[in-house]
């Protein structure tokens, strides 16, 4: 061996760098990341020119109304993130490269995690920064867009994650996708169905903590639940923790 | 490439012992063992779905064995620190993302393992790719995506290297600069493993062979013992008069069967005792010529019941480590 590469390891710093060669170098992750971060901005932009907010919604809740889509989306590129890698058969390539594959799998949670928090803190302060500038003065209440901005942020990342561990354990794109798509959107689709358990089948998705951090009206205690909008995010980020320990555990068990 | 070790060492050696990969209830790898030491280019034969892929998905650790070990340098390949400084792989042509260009690929790969970004370029200009290094791997022909991967294989400058079935897809001037590659990594000490179910392809490029069929082994052997060994030799005849050699080789005991290039083929006596029975006969001669099967011939025989010869695989007791 050279001596040049003496330095040469297969680490954590590693796996994270070539995570993020690998995310911005292929289109389908950037679009899906950079629609993730415009789509709240958008939705403000369009909620306040049409004043599609109900009386009772605050400034914070209506410019952030399209965060919840937003999330979905984040919740798209935390599965894209591995389900790309089986599709095209690179994971072999990557899990030559570094066979210690929860310290891969560690990196990716760190890569889309940190993207995600950074992209939703600007895109939804700028959301919500458009919407206050473009709605009436007094006319709603403005809402408390502090400390509740950085828990929507924490909410993308928990999405984002939420989408890499069901990525991990699905492994093929569009079921990966329509898994977590739907692990957003039934709860709160199908929750009616079960009368006074809607509270309960509807508060514990990603999608109610996040509507109950951006302080929308949709957000009662009859739909998602009384618990507040932290514990709400705390619940979720405990259950995608669990999923991920047991993604963790699938990836090493499993051959590639 | 530079600064390969003079002198191989067991350190570069694969080791599979008993290794065994069951799916389900097939069979894919049954109690393999073999040694693959450095400084020659050893072959791994077999047919398709003989266990070659999977053995290589072994040794790389993507696959974990059902029972049995395999090591690189001592080491399961999970334990080494950094995996592409140690072993260079290819395992197939789609090895890289269709979206991303060569450049960037190889970019990642060297990030992983903290390889210096100049040994991208390095490689790119070894594998003849540099003017193609910013094309997204989609627009690749099935040559250029083998030369990626053979780019990918040497970035961490490795003293052993994994490919399997390397030269498929390319054209002959690939073959050939595949095959001297090959052969001049070999030269510099390195173990260099490649799979093939090209055979004719393997006889000129490989020094040791290891085959297998239906996930055993059927020979460890260097590559001109094993067609010695298991190939009779024969002779190619041909004359004006045929049937009448026909009748006086068949006197003599000879098998003679019509060969596919027209002439004799004649099993038995060799072109010596040929050429003096013609003349004692007065019989003309127009060909005379001595031959071995090719490694092409003695392998589709030896592969037809891998059961047969697996009670006598041909273990070549003089072979010595070189």
């Amino acid at each position: 061996m050279t001596t040049t590469l003496t330095t040469a390891r297969a680490g954590f710093p590693g796996a994270l760098a070539h995570e993020w060669i690998k995310f911005n170098s292929v289109r389908s992750t950037v679009w899906t990341t950079l629609a993730t971060a415009v789509v709240p901005v958008l939705g403000a932009v369009f909620v306040a020119a049409t004043e599609s907010l109900q009386p009772d919604d605050t400034v914070l809740g209506g410019s952030l109304t399209a965060s919840v889509p937003a999330q979905m989306l984040a919740a798209v590129v935390g599965a894209l993130l591995i389900t790309g890698e089986y599709g095209s058969g690179t994971v072999r390539t990557t899990f030559a490269a570094n066979p210690r594959r929860a310290t891969v799998l560690a990196a990716k949670a760190t890569l889309i995690a940190a993207l995600m928090y950074v992209l939703a803190l600007v895109s939804c302060t700028l959301a919500y920064l458009i919407g206050g500038a473009m709605l009436d003065n007094g006319r709603y209440a403005q809402g408390e867009p502090l400390p509740a901005l950085f828990g929507i942020a924490a909410s993308f990342a928990v999405a984002g994650l939420l989408g890499l561990a069901v990525g991990t354990l699905v492994r093929h794109s569009a079921g990966a996708v329509t898994t977590v798509i739907g692990v957003l959107l039934l709860p709160s689709l199908l929750g009616p169905l079960f009368g006074d358990a809607q509270r309960w089948i509807a508060g514990v998705s990603p999608t109610s903590a996040l509507e109950k951090l951006i302080q929308t009206s949709d957000a009662t205690a009859e739909t998602v639940g009384s618990l507040g909008p932290w514990p709400s995010l705390l619940l979720v980020a405990g259950y995608t923790a669990a999923l991920l320990l047991l993604a963790t555990g699938a990836l090493r068990g499993r051959d590639v | 490439m530079s600064g390969a070790s003079p002198l191989p060492t067991v350190e570069d050696m694969i080791e599979a012992r008993e290794l065994t990969k069951r799916y389900g209830d097939k069979t894919a790898v049954d109690q393999l063992s073999f040694t693959v030491r450095p400084g020659r280019v050893t072959g791994f034969l077999g047919p398709n779905g003989a266990g070659k892929s999977t053995t290589m998905r072994l040794i790389l650790g993507l696959d974990a064995p059902t029972s049995g070990t395999v090591t690189v340098g001592g080491k399961p390949y999970a334990e080494l620190p950094a995996p592409l400084c140690a072993v260079g792989s290819l395992l197939d042509a789609k090895g890289a993302h269709g979206g991303r260009s060569a450049y960037r690929h190889l970019a990642g790969l060297a990030a992983s393992n903290r390889i210096p970004r100049r040994r991208v370029d390095e490689v790119l200009d070894l594998t003849g790719l540099t003017e193609v290094a910013g094309r997204r791997f989609s627009g690749f022909s099935l040559g250029m995506g083998q030369r990626l991967g053979i780019a990918a294989a040497l970035l961490g400058d490795p003293e052993v290297l994994i490919l399997d079935e390397p030269v498929n897809g390319l054209d002959t001037e690939g073959i050939r600069w595949i095959r001297d590659l090959m052969k001049s990594l070999a030269a510099q000490g390195r173990t260099v493993f490649l799979s093939s179910h090209l055979m004719s392809e393997m006889e000129l490029t490989a020094d040791h062979l290891i085959v297998i069929g239906r996930g055993r082994l059927l020979a460890d052997t260097t590559m001109r013992d094993f067609i010695e060994t298991n190939s009779r030799a024969h002779t190619l005849v041909r004359s004006p008069e045929p049937e009448k050699l026909r009748g006086l080789l068949e006197a003599k005991g000879a098998d003679v069967r019509l060969d596919a290039r027209g002439g004799w083929r004649v099993d038995g006596p060799d072109a010596l005792a040929i050429g003096d029975l013609a003349r004692d006969h007065g019989l003309a001669i127009h060909e005379l010529t001595p031959a071995h099967a090719s490694l092409e011939e003695v392998y589709t025989a030896l592969s037809k019941d891998s059961a047969e010869y697996r009670t006598h695989a041909v273990r070549n007791p003089k072979e010595t480590v070189r």
